[in-house]
């Protein structure tokens, strides 16, 4: 009896927190389920809960995903509780669930779809239950929070309830392990032209047979651990795959997937590797959940992808790239490190790659920069490197060790004259790799770097 | 002149094997061996001149110290002949009386006078300053475990001296242990490329020249980060 009412007065508490904040002017804030967990500790477990539970977690692309169902379900005419404006926390959750509820806490809507931080999942997957659950890949991330990825799975595995079904990558064997007796269905992308059995990253998370404890072998292996493996001790293989990606079109930028012997061509948002995966795993997720092939084929064409992970502006004929480089997250930096790389011509490269708020008032761990695969950036085509910030010294460091010729390399504490230290009279294109705590000094490199390709051609003419 | 890094297809957390690409720059003439938990470890039947092991997962560890057990005298003969030894992060948790974890209590090679306690819902991130025979020493932490004495004498072994930071535990004045040659600090990441000096005094212990790989760098690198840690605390 007394939970009960302590649950009416948190949510009668959270709802006029709600209000203030809307008064005010702000938007998409967690504190109203700050508050309401504050005041009743169990308040997740108690809310009346949409009838139908959808969750996308994992290390990497859970946003991108989360937006892409999300857009494709909204333009399908569905109505549904998101946190998308919110934190992906046990209190942007609750913050939703209040958002979207009657005045005691009664759903307005039969179904939730959350975007899901799987290291709060002890604080949320015991009391949302999600009906269906997607894990887009399981990596090592920021060392302070999610420590290494055994203390994922574990948790994952601890949390995620028995009756939850799974949409899982087949590609990765750590996501692919996750709450083995679960119903599940997995997706990938089988080998393609000149991938090896090469390892190419430093960080590879899974290199024994979890079986026998065997160093595995690999059919290939993609990035860090994705692949496909086997063990020659045990007869251990890497799981077989559901849906497939039988084919990439990347310059009509499709793909085909290949599901229950049936091929579909999807639209892709864009062809790299990673988003192909994003892409996959929407796909997946949307089929398991009963959308057709030509509905979501059909949505999926009208998606564009979010701004602020990755946009490209042209200039007097040169190509601005902004690009996503997660601090503190080695696997999502040497993804983005390898985009460069890969990138056609010759580029120029602006890393901002501090903790912004971590170099306000501390010194960030720089522990990361040794997982990370700067040594893609050690490419004859990338002129220039300019890395600005409080750990420029480390960055220059870190750069040097990957072999990068000192003359190529900029490092300046002042990220506002990151623009300044560019040459950019002989590259093609100039990519900004940004932190997400610092988006709009991306977009402000980027104006900058604009206004001088346009004067010195101006110049030039 | 031979290293050996145990396990490091466990072993390679928090960027700690840069340490050993750090020093494979400054001896470029050197033997580095990579012993898997599936081999015996050279030091048993080898003489090497370093042996590396760096912060693995908790199970990891378990397994480790099983594989270890076994070779105990050898790893305590091998310390007190002062044989080099860097053991980072959780590492040094091996050679310790044991491990509490929950209601687990995992015996360790009793070889250091300590026992680590683990506390999986409590992670410890925090920043470093001390001093090891007059040099400053600054580095990163990230742990679940923190490490309590066995005994009186096991803080005489501490290898830094707290400055600013948590030591083997939140009252230690103490960070790691140094016996003879013998490193292990909780201390994470390139330790030798952020401790330029530290690293020539490991070096100068095996018997070499205290020279180090991109000197200036470093060097100066060290010296902006450290007055950024003495600003910010």
């Amino acid at each position: 009896m007394f939970g009960q009412l302590r649950f009416y007065f948190a949510i009668f508490f959270a709802r006029c927190t709600a209000l203030v904040l809307k008064l005010i002017g702000r938007k998409g804030t967690s504190m109203p389920g700050s508050w309401a967990i504050i005041l009743c500790p169990d308040f997740l477990e108690r809310i009346p809960k949409p009838k139908t539970i959808l969750g996308i977690t994992g290390t990497n692309g859970k946003t991108t995903v989360s937006n892409i169902i999300e857009d494709v379900l909204e333009d399908l005419g569905y109505s549904f509780v998101c946190n998308r404006e919110g934190t992906n926390v046990h209190t942007g959750v609750a913050s939703s669930l209040i958002a979207e509820s009657r005045f005691w806490g009664k759903p307005k809507r039969d179904l939730a779809i959350f975007e899901l931080d799987e290291r709060s999942s002890p604080r949320i997957l015991p009391y949302i239950k999600p009906d269906m659950l997607l894990v887009t890949n399981i990596f090592r991330d920021s060392y302070k929070r999610n420590a290494h990825t055994e203390f994922i799975l574990d948790i994952l595995n601890e949390y995620i309830p028995d009756t939850t079904r799974l949409i899982l990558n087949g590609d990765d064997l750590l996501c692919s392990s996750v709450k083995p007796h679960n119903e599940r269905v997995l997706f990938g992308i089988p080998r393609r032209d000149g991938e090896t059995a090469e390892r190419k990253n430093i960080v590879m998370d899974i290199t024994a047979c979890p079986v026998c404890g065997k160093e595995l072998s690999w059919e290939f292996i993609r990035y860090h651990h994705i692949g496909r493996a086997y063990c020659e001790g045990c007869g251990f293989t890497s799981p077989e795959l559901d849906y497939t990606v039988e084919n990439i079109d990347e310059e009509r930028k499709e793909i085909t997937v290949k599901s229950a012997e049936k091929e579909y061509v999807y639209p892709l948002l864009n062809s790299s590797l990673i988003n192909i995966y994003n892409s996959l795993s929407a796909i997946t997720f949307l089929r398991e959940f009963g959308i057709s092939e030509d509905e979501i084929a059909e949505k999926m064409a009208a998606l564009s992808i979010n701004e602020t992970r990755y946009n490209e502006t042209e200039a007097n004929g040169k190509k601005i790239i902004l690009h996503l480089a997660k601090g503190q997250n080695p696997v999502a930096c040497s993804r983005s490190f390898e985009n460069v790389r890969n990138y056609p011509g010759k580029k120029a490269v602006i890393l901002l790659l501090d903790d912004y708020l971590d170099a306000k008032k501390s010194v960030e761990n720089i522990a990361w920069y040794y997982d990370t695969d700067f040594e893609f950036l050690n490419s004859p085509d990338i002129s220039r490197i300019v890395t600005a910030g409080a750990r420029h010294w480390d960055v220059y460091v870190r750069l040097l060790m990957a072999g990068v010729p000192e003359e190529r390399i900029v490092h300046i504490k002042n990220e506002n004259n990151a623009a300044k230290m560019l040459d950019i009279d002989d590259v093609e294109s100039v990519f900004v790799l940004y932190d997400v705590y610092t988006v709009e000094l991306a977009d402000v490199i980027k104006d900058e770097i604009i206004t001088r390709i346009s004067g010195e051609k101006t110049d030039e003419n | 002149m031979r290293i050996e890094i145990l396990f490091p297809e466990f072993c390679n957390l928090f960027g700690d094997l840069a340490n050993m690409a750090y020093l494979k720059r400054c001896l470029p003439e050197a033997e580095f061996i990579s012993t898997t938990l599936t081999e015996e470890p050279r030091f048993v039947s080898e003489d090497i001149d370093l042996i590396y092991m760096g912060p693995t997962t908790e199970r990891a560890q378990e397994r480790i110290i099983e594989k270890l057990l076994p070779h105990r005298e050898r790893i305590q003969e091998l310390i007190e002949k002062g044989v080099a030894f860097l053991f980072t992060g959780n590492a040094m948790e091996v050679l310790f009386e044991h491990i509490e974890d929950g209601g687990r209590r995992i015996m360790g090679l009793n070889i250091l006078p300590y026992y680590a306690r683990r506390d999986m819902w409590h992670r410890h991130n925090s920043n470093f300053r001390g001093e090891f025979e007059g040099e400053k020493i600054i580095g990163f932490k990230t742990q679940f475990s923190m490490s309590y004495p066995v005994g009186k004498l096991a803080e005489t072994e501490g290898f830094a001296k707290v400055i600013k930071g948590v030591g083997m535990n939140c009252k230690s004045k103490v960070e790691g242990i140094v016996r003879n040659n013998f490193f292990g600090t909780y201390l994470v990441g390139p330790l030798l490329i952020m401790n330029p000096d530290f690293t020539k005094n490991l070096l100068q212990r095996m018997g070499l020249r205290p020279h180090v790989a991109l000197e200036s760098e470093v060097e100066e690198a060290y010296k902006v980060r450290l007055a950024d840690f003495r600003a910010k605390g």
